[in-house]
């Protein structure tokens, strides 16, 4: 038994570490304006890649062998304070060990497709180091045993997301987009750090273990109404990042990212990682019913709308995006119904077959190339049915104009915010003795209407 | 042992040193130098007296009469202290350091070493007469560098806020050091002008309008020095948590509350540069106030880690904006300035400073962001959620500035790279705030010794040696203290027993509120006795 928890506490501490390791690796060459080359940082991650998915499957091969029990690995404790403290909690289960082992397994084949596919892009150290980031934030969420763990995963997986959406920044719309995705990670954010405050303030601790036993109704030392409102606000923080409704519009935005980063985040791990955390919590979900019929109406409703989204975008990474939208919100739904191993089935499957997807989209004029020149002439494009009833039409419009959420959010968060502020502002000025109005909004907050276009005019993603 | 008058005149010798040289004929540049390495040397001092315990608590006491205005030492640097002292020395040195040489003048560099001067001697001193003088000479410094006529605007605006704030505050001191006032009308009177007065310097709702205006049209880097420290914070903690009723503290810290929120709410709305970190100032400076008000040991310790990781990354930030204006003029964040590829260290260096403005993981600011949304929410069950949104909204404002500011096609201006000095600046403050957030042991267990005083110092109405604190924080290990059952933190008076409890037996608990004890009563620990402070 100790030999075994010592090779998993060796194993876990190497897929932790690794990632975390590469960050500084390639990072601070960087920031001395002494980057390394391209070889040497495709050669690298590579490697970590390997070392923590072999770590990571090493550790699952343990686990399963030595028919372990769900434990907690403790790695110190990183300060205390008085309702408890932040120590490195690890929890190790078949979920999680599973969920680490495809992670580093997906950003292996991400890492060596990204390398050539970056080849002398400006940026590409940048690149890595974000990917970096990503899957030390992946991987800390996957083996989290403590909610402050989950929390700093969560929002390393928010902020290298963002970057990378804004990884050409050359350009305005990926900017303006990234800010998009940034201001509804950090409502996700905000939901979890909620959750994590009052999960210290009722159970007197932040650990997972104790959270998501599923021992005792409801779950350790939480009321049930403790408990739903804690699940209400991970569901929250769910929706944010996998993009349940009302959050999907950042969805199409994020596509502006280079593809290896929509692979792995929007088509693989990231937009599962809520999905994820759902599968974690599902003992805690199990003891409330407001929080299973709230996760099953927002899955539900996401499944639909991604679906009907999916079937009119003009781009292959948006459509791809919608289409596995889709699929999370189905996930969402068997969460919810108790089908978890389902679900986690369903998870794994649909990531590496959504990763595969993305990676080809790049390729997939010259697919079509060498299937006509196999064919002998052009492939017949599918004709749109000429009759068009009324419902048809709005159909069409609703899922062209992406369900009107952003607008919807526009008009109910957005323009009272911007009307409020510029009320206060101007006020604010007032009472300086200053009767000029040169404040108002800045024209890259997140409050543009529809997806931002980039200098060019043109929508959605780079080839 | 250190000697605590050597040590002082070291203190206020290198600030002196470049208030001579400034009026030399030595060239600005060769001043700049001189600066910086008296900043390094003053960093160094005050490192020292924060690392050794032994020489982390010395007062000069001051007895001529038992004066109760003058209080009970001149000079006093202890667990709370201490750390303070280091912080105004490193803002001195991130100002010196990277100063762009266009802003750079000799008065200026007198003004910067004045100002610390000023900022050491509060921190240093917990006589309500000396922290009045004190007050009243960082707002003449701060007057005096917005003498400029482009920034008269913003020298009325400041002069109307703060010399209110300097007037209620003296008005203030005297009334609650009345000797014949204790208890009285006057004494509540006293300590709501206190309150009015730390509320207006720290830019508190509905008194903050004039930071942002100094940050928009003053000079932001006099508006640096004055805010950054939090002096308001400091008389908060010596002169009103100790005497503030419960209700006082929390209508201030809901106050804090709103403003964390506000300002982080305006600071995503600006289109300004300057005006938005003027906002993003006063969101920090409320987070820091809403701690210090709440009462309760986590929220405390959350504060006063905030207190040093917000005015570090805060000040990193706004010197940031400073060095991109000298190469870029007026800095408008409806543009996309571009410019990463020519300065990835401050682009970086700035996005790190943001996040620990943020509270984000591995920061210094996430230790403290996390202690204070935990004792905020404890505290007011609903309003302390308003912490968790500030966060939200303040990341939001620094990702906007970091994309306006570093992001976007390259226009026709030419990218100047970083200069060494900054670029090790910028790059020394990001790293310390991510080591000091990856291993925050030592702050946090300094913060909780202060923590701990000031709690105590609040149940007894007055503040104590820090000698039998530390004593009993190094007994208990660093973080021990922490351990104690979450109700018993709620009740703090009755959580932490008086000093008097364990130092004078014979005496008993003193009453809060009670006289104040004489020399005789007072426990003497240790060669810097704790000598009661007879302050109100």
């Amino acid at each position: 038994m100790t030999t075994e928890r010592t090779l998993l506490e060796i194993a876990v501490l190497v897929v932790i570490v690794t990632p975390a390791v590469l960050v500084a690796t390639l990072g601070a060459p960087a920031l001395l304006r002494r980057p390394l080359r391209e070889a040497a940082v495709s050669r690298l991650t590579r490697a970590a890649m390997v070392i923590a998915f072999v770590a990571a499957a090493f550790a699952l091969v343990v686990y399963f062998a030595t028919r372990s029990t769900p434990q907690v690995l403790s790695y110190g404790t990183w300060f205390s304070f008085g309702t408890g403290g932040f120590s490195f909690d690890f929890l190790v289960d078949g979920l999680s060990l599973g969920f680490a082992a495809l992670a580093t397994g997906v950003c292996g084949v991400v890492a060596a497709f990204s390398g050539r596919y970056l080849h002398r892009e400006p940026g590409y150290n940048r690149y890595f180091v974000l990917f970096a980031v990503f899957v030390t934030g992946i991987v800390l969420v996957a083996l989290a045993g403590s909610i402050e763990v989950l929390f700093t995963g969560w929002e390393l997986l928010g902020l290298s997301s963002a970057l990378l959406v804004g990884f050409f920044h050359e350009r305005r719309a990926p900017v303006v987009n990234a800010l998009y995705v940034f201001a509804v990670y950090r409502v996700s954010d905000a939901a979890m750090l909620a959750a994590a405050v009052l999960l210290h303030h009722w159970a007197g601790s932040g650990s997972l273990a104790l959270l998501f036993s599923g021992e005792g109704v409801p779950p350790s030392p939480l009321q049930l109404d403790q408990a739903t409102l804690i699940a209400v606000l991970l569901i929250a923080a769910v929706a944010g990042k996998s993009a349940l409704l009302p959050f999907s519009g950042w969805l199409p935005r994020a596509m502006e990212g280079p593809t290896p980063s929509s692979a792995v985040y929007y088509g693989a791990l990231s937009i599962h990682a809520g999905c994820f955390l759902l599968l974690r919590a599902e003992p805690l979900l199990e003891h409330s019913l407001l929080a299973r019929i709230l996760a099953v109406l927002a899955g539900a409703a996401t499944a639909l709308y991604a679906t009907f989204a999916a079937r009119v975008q003009t781009d292959v990474k948006s459509a791809l995006s919608y289409a596995a939208l889709t699929q999370v919100g189905i996930i969402v739904v068997e969460i919810a119904c108790g089908l978890t191993t389902l679900a986690f089935v369903h998870i794994v499957g649909h990531a590496c077959f959504r990763l595969l997807q993305f990676l080809s989209a790049p390729n997939i004029l010259h697919d079509l190339h060498e299937l006509e020149n196999a064919l002998g002439g052009p492939v017949e494009a599918v004709e749109p049915h000429e009759a068009s009833t009324s419902v048809r039409s709005r159909l069409y419009l609703l899922a062209l104009e992406r369900g009107f959420v952003d607008e919807a959010i526009d008009r109910l968060v957005v323009a009272p915010y911007y009307r409020v502020a510029d009320q206060l502002d101007r006020l604010d000025r007032l009472l300086c003795g200053d009767r000029t109005t040169r404040g108002g909004p800045a024209a890259t907050t997140p409050a543009s209407t529809s997806v931002a276009r980039d200098d060019e005019g043109r929508r959605g993603s780079p080839p | 042992m250190i000697e605590p008058l050597a040590w002082l005149v070291c203190v206020a010798a290198l600030p002196l040193v470049i208030v001579f040289a400034s009026h030399t004929r030595l060239h600005v540049e060769r001043v700049r130098s001189l600066s910086v390495g008296c900043a390094v040397a003053l960093v160094g001092v005050t490192v020292l007296v924060f690392a050794v315990p032994d020489l982390r608590a010395f007062e000069i006491p001051f007895d001529p009469g038992q004066s109760v205005l003058l209080g009970p030492s001149l000079f006093r640097v202890d667990a709370f202290s201490s750390m303070l002292v280091v912080l105004a020395a490193a803002l001195w040195l991130l100002a010196v350091a990277v100063t762009p040489r266009t802003r750079l003048d000799r008065a200026g560099l007198r003004r910067a070493a004045l100002a610390t001067l000023t900022t050491m001697f509060t921190f240093a001193t917990v006589s309500p007469a000396l922290l009045v003088l004190s007050w009243a000479a960082s707002l003449w410094l701060f007057l005096a560098a917005l003498s400029a006529p482009a920034n008269r605007h913003a020298q009325r605006v400041a002069a109307g806020y703060l010399g209110a704030s300097t007037l209620l505050f003296a008005a203030g001191v005297v009334l609650v050091t009345r000797p014949d006032g204790r208890d009285g009308v006057g004494e509540q009177v006293g300590i709501w002008l206190l309150i009015a007065a730390a509320l207006i310097r720290k830019g508190i709702f509905p008194f903050h309008a004039w930071v942002p205006e100094v940050f928009d049209r003053g000079r932001l880097g006099p508006a640096l020095m004055f805010s950054a420290p939090q002096t308001g914070a400091y008389v908060t903690v010596v002169l009103i948590v100790p005497r503030a009723s419960p209700e006082a503290l929390r209508f201030v810290a809901i106050l804090a509350l709103v403003t964390a929120c506000y300002g982080a709410a305006l600071a995503l709305y600006q289109r300004d540069a300057r005006r938005s970190c003027g906002y993003l100032f006063v969101s920090q400076s409320a987070l820091v106030m809403t701690g210090l008000e709440c009462t309760s040991k986590g929220a405390l310790l959350g504060s006063l880690v905030l207190w040093i990781s917000s005015g570090l990354a805060f000040t990193g930030i706004a010197r940031c904006i400073l060095v991109l204006e000298a190469r870029r003029g007026r800095l408008d964040l409806s543009r996309h300035h571009g410019g990463y590829e020519q300065m990835p260290l401050l682009a970086t260096s700035f996005l790190v400073l943001g996040l620990a403005c943020t509270g984000f993981p591995g920061t210094l600011g996430f230790i403290g962001e996390e202690l204070l949304v935990d004792g905020a929410v404890e505290a007011f069950p609903i309003v302390g959620f308003f912490v968790i949104a500030a966060g939200a909204l303040t990341g939001l404002a620094v990702l906007r500035m970091y994309f306006s500011l570093f992001c976007g096609r390259r226009g026709e201006a030419v990218h100047l790279p970083l200069r060494p000095r900054e670029a090790i600046s910028f790059g020394a403050v990001a790293v310390v705030l991510l080591a000091s957030g990856i291993a925050p042991a030592p702050i946090v267990a300094s913060r909780l010794a202060a923590a701990e005083l000031i709690l105590r110092s609040r149940a007894e109405g007055r503040r104590v040696s820090l000698v039998l604190d530390s004593r009993a924080v190094r007994a208990s290990g660093p973080c021990d203290v922490y351990s104690s059952s979450r109700a018993s933190e709620r009740s703090w008076p009755a959580a932490v027993p008086p000093l008097a409890k364990r130092a004078r037996p014979t005496t008993g608990a003193a009453p809060r509120r009670a006289r104040a004890p004489t020399r005789s009563e007072t426990p003497s620990c240790t060669a810097t006795t704790a000598r009661s402070p007879r302050i109100r």
